[in-house]
C-alpha cells in the first residue's frame, strides 16, 4: 500500500517536471524527505533529472561549454592575432551575416587563429575561429562571409551541442546541466575534453559539415553576398590541397561540398549577382 | 416554402462569411529574422524608419515589391521591412522553451554562470576547467575579451551601408 502510494507520488512529481514546474518537483524532493521517506525523495531528484537531461541544453550552459572549448581551441593553435581594425572588420561580416542567420538571437565573435594552416572552427555560443591561413586564402569578402556563414551553421544548427548531448550521456552525467560542472568538475572536463577531440582531430559527422555548407551559404546569401563566390573558394582549396579524401578526415572532400553548394544555389534559388566587396576586402585584410 | 425575404438574409449572412473567411484564410504572417528590424515609410533604405521590431515578432503581410514587403504589427503601425529580415516560420531562437525547461528541470546553476551577452570574465565553470587543465593566462585573457567583444549596432548598420548588403542593396 504504501509503496502504491510513493508509486504515484512518483509519477505525479514526474508529471509535473515534465510540465516544467521544478520547483513542484523541489517540494515533491522536500516532502519526501521529512516525510522519512529518503528514497522516495531520490527518486523524484533522480526521475527529475533523467528527463532533464533528455532535454535541449539552455544557453547558460552553452555558454559555460562555449568557453571552455573556446580556452582549448586557443590553447591548441598557440594564440590569436592580435591586430584590432582587422578583428573588427571580420567581427562586422560576422555580424552581417549572424544577424539574418536563423539564430540572431546570440552574441557572435570571431577570433584569427595565428596559425598557418587553412581551418575555421565553431563552438557553442557563438565563438568562431579562423586561422590566419585561411584568411591568406580568401579573395573577396563575400568568400569571407560563406566561411562565417558555414561556421554561424554549425552554431545555429546546435551541431557540437548533439555531440556534447550524446557524451553527458554516455559519460552518465544525468544529473543538473551545470551543476555537475562545479560538482563533478571531472565529469564536466571530460565532456569538454571529448567534445575538442571531436571538433579538432576527428571531425564532426560528414552530414553536419554538408549541412553548414548548405545552411551558411544560405545566411550569406540572405544579407545579399554573391552565392557563386563560395564555390570558388571550394575550387581553389581543392587546387590547392587535392581530393584525396583521407587528408581531409574533418571535412567531405571538397569535390562532394561544391557539388552541395552548387545544389543548393539551384534549389534555394540563391542570387550569384550579389555582392563580392573585393576592394574592401583587400584594404582591410592587407596584413593579415 | 421558404419565404423571398428570409432566403435573401440567409444568401447575406453566406456571402459576408465567405468574404470574411477569405479575409482571415489569406493573410500572410511573416516572423521578423533577424537581430534588429525597423519598419520604413517606405521601399528603400533611404525611406524614413517608421518603427521598430523585435526578433520572433508577427508581421501582417499587406503588400509586396521588391525585396521589400508592407506589414502590419499586432499594435497596428504599418510600414515596410526588408523582406531578407523575415521568415515564414516562427524562428525558434537561440534559447528555445525547450532548452528553458531542460535548464529549469537539470536545476542550472545559475552561480555556475555569470556571463551574460558581451559580460567579461570566465563563468566559474570554465574557470574551473582552466584551473584543471593549466590553460595559460594569456589563452584565459584571449577568451576574456572575446567573450566581451561587442560592435554596436549602429556600427553594424554603416558597415551595411557602406558595402550595399541587406537592406541597403543597390
Amino acid at each position: 500500500m504504501r509503496n502504491n502510494h510513493g508509486m504515484w507520488t512518483a509519477l505525479i512529481a514526474l508529471s509535473l517536471t515534465v510540465a516544467g514546474c521544478a520547483e513542484v518537483q523541489r517540494a515533491a524532493e522536500d516532502a519526501a524527505r521529512q516525510s522519512g521517506n529518503p528514497r522516495l525523495a531520490g527518486a523524484i531528484h533522480g526521475a527529475g533529472n533523467v528527463v532533464g537531461s533528455l532535454l535541449p541544453i539552455g544557453y547558460e550552459e552553452e555558454s559555460s561549454i562555449g568557453q571552455a572549448m573556446a580556452l582549448q581551441v586557443v590553447a591548441r593553435y598557440g594564440g590569436v592575432v592580435d591586430q584590432p581594425e582587422l578583428v573588427r572588420y571580420v567581427n562586422l561580416v560576422g555580424r552581417a551575416v549572424a544577424d539574418t542567420s536563423d539564430r540572431p538571437d546570440i552574441p557572435y565573435r570571431v577570433a584569427i587563429l595565428d596559425h598557418e594552416s587553412i581551418n575555421a572552427f565553431a563552438v557553442p555560443a557563438g565563438y568562431i575561429f579562423v586561422t590566419r591561413g585561411l584568411l591568406r586564402q580568401i579573395r573577396n569578402e563575400a568568400e569571407l562571409a560563406a566561411v562565417l556563414g558555414h561556421e554561424i551553421a554549425h552554431v545555429s544548427e546546435k551541431h557540437i551541442l548533439d555531440v556534447i548531448q550524446r557524451s553527458k550521456r554516455l559519460a552518465g552525467v544525468t544529473e543538473a546541466g551545470l551543476s555537475y560542472a562545479t560538482s563533478n568538475p571531472a565529469a564536466f572536463k571530460g565532456v569538454i575534453d571529448g567534445a575538442v577531440k571531436k571538433l579538432l582531430d576527428e571531425g564532426l559527422d560528414q552530414e553536419k559539415e554538408t549541412d553548414a555548407d548548405m545552411v551558411g551559404e544560405v545566411f550569406a546569401a540572405r544579407v545579399g553576398y554573391d552565392a557563386g563566390a563560395y564555390v570558388g573558394l571550394l575550387m581553389r582549396l581543392r587546387d590547392l590541397k587535392g581530393d584525396d579524401r583521407a587528408l581531409f578526415k574533418t571535412h567531405p572532400n571538397f569535390s562532394a561540398r561544391i557539388d552541395a553548394v552548387q545544389k543548393t544555389i539551384r534549389t534555394k534559388h540563391l542570387a550569384t549577382s550579389g555582392v563580392v566587396l573585393q576592394e574592401r576586402f583587400s584594404r582591410m585584410t592587407k596584413r593579415v | 416554402m421558404t419565404h423571398p425575404r428570409s432566403l435573401g438574409v440567409l444568401l447575406i449572412v453566406l456571402w459576408t462569411s465567405v468574404c470574411l473567411w477569405g479575409t482571415v484564410g489569406w493573410a500572410e504572417t511573416v516572423y521578423v529574422q533577424a537581430k534588429t528590424a525597423q519598419l520604413r515609410a517606405g521601399k528603400t533604405s533611404l525611406d524614413a524608419v517608421v518603427g521598430n521590431v523585435k526578433f520572433g515578432e508577427s508581421l501582417e503581410v499587406v503588400g509586396r515589391e521588391g525585396s521589400w514587403m508592407e506589414v502590419k504589427t499586432s499594435a497596428g503601425a504599418r510600414g515596410w521591412i526588408f523582406a531578407g529580415k523575415t521568415s515564414t516560420a516562427k524562428p525558434a531562437g537561440g534559447n528555445d522553451t525547450l532548452a528553458r525547461l531542460g535548464q529549469s528541470m537539470r536545476g542550472g546553476d545559475a552561480s555556475a554562470t555569470t556571463a551574460s551577452a558581451g559580460a567579461r570574465g570566465l563563468d566559474k565553470a570554465s574557470e574551473g576547467y582552466a584551473n584543471r587543465t593549466g590553460v595559460s593566462s594569456r589563452d584565459r585573457e584571449v577568451v576574456d575579451r572575446m567573450t566581451a567583444y561587442q560592435l554596436p549596432d549602429q556600427e553594424v548598420e554603416e558597415f551595411l551601408r557602406e558595402g550595399g548588403l541587406g537592406e541597403y542593396a543597390k
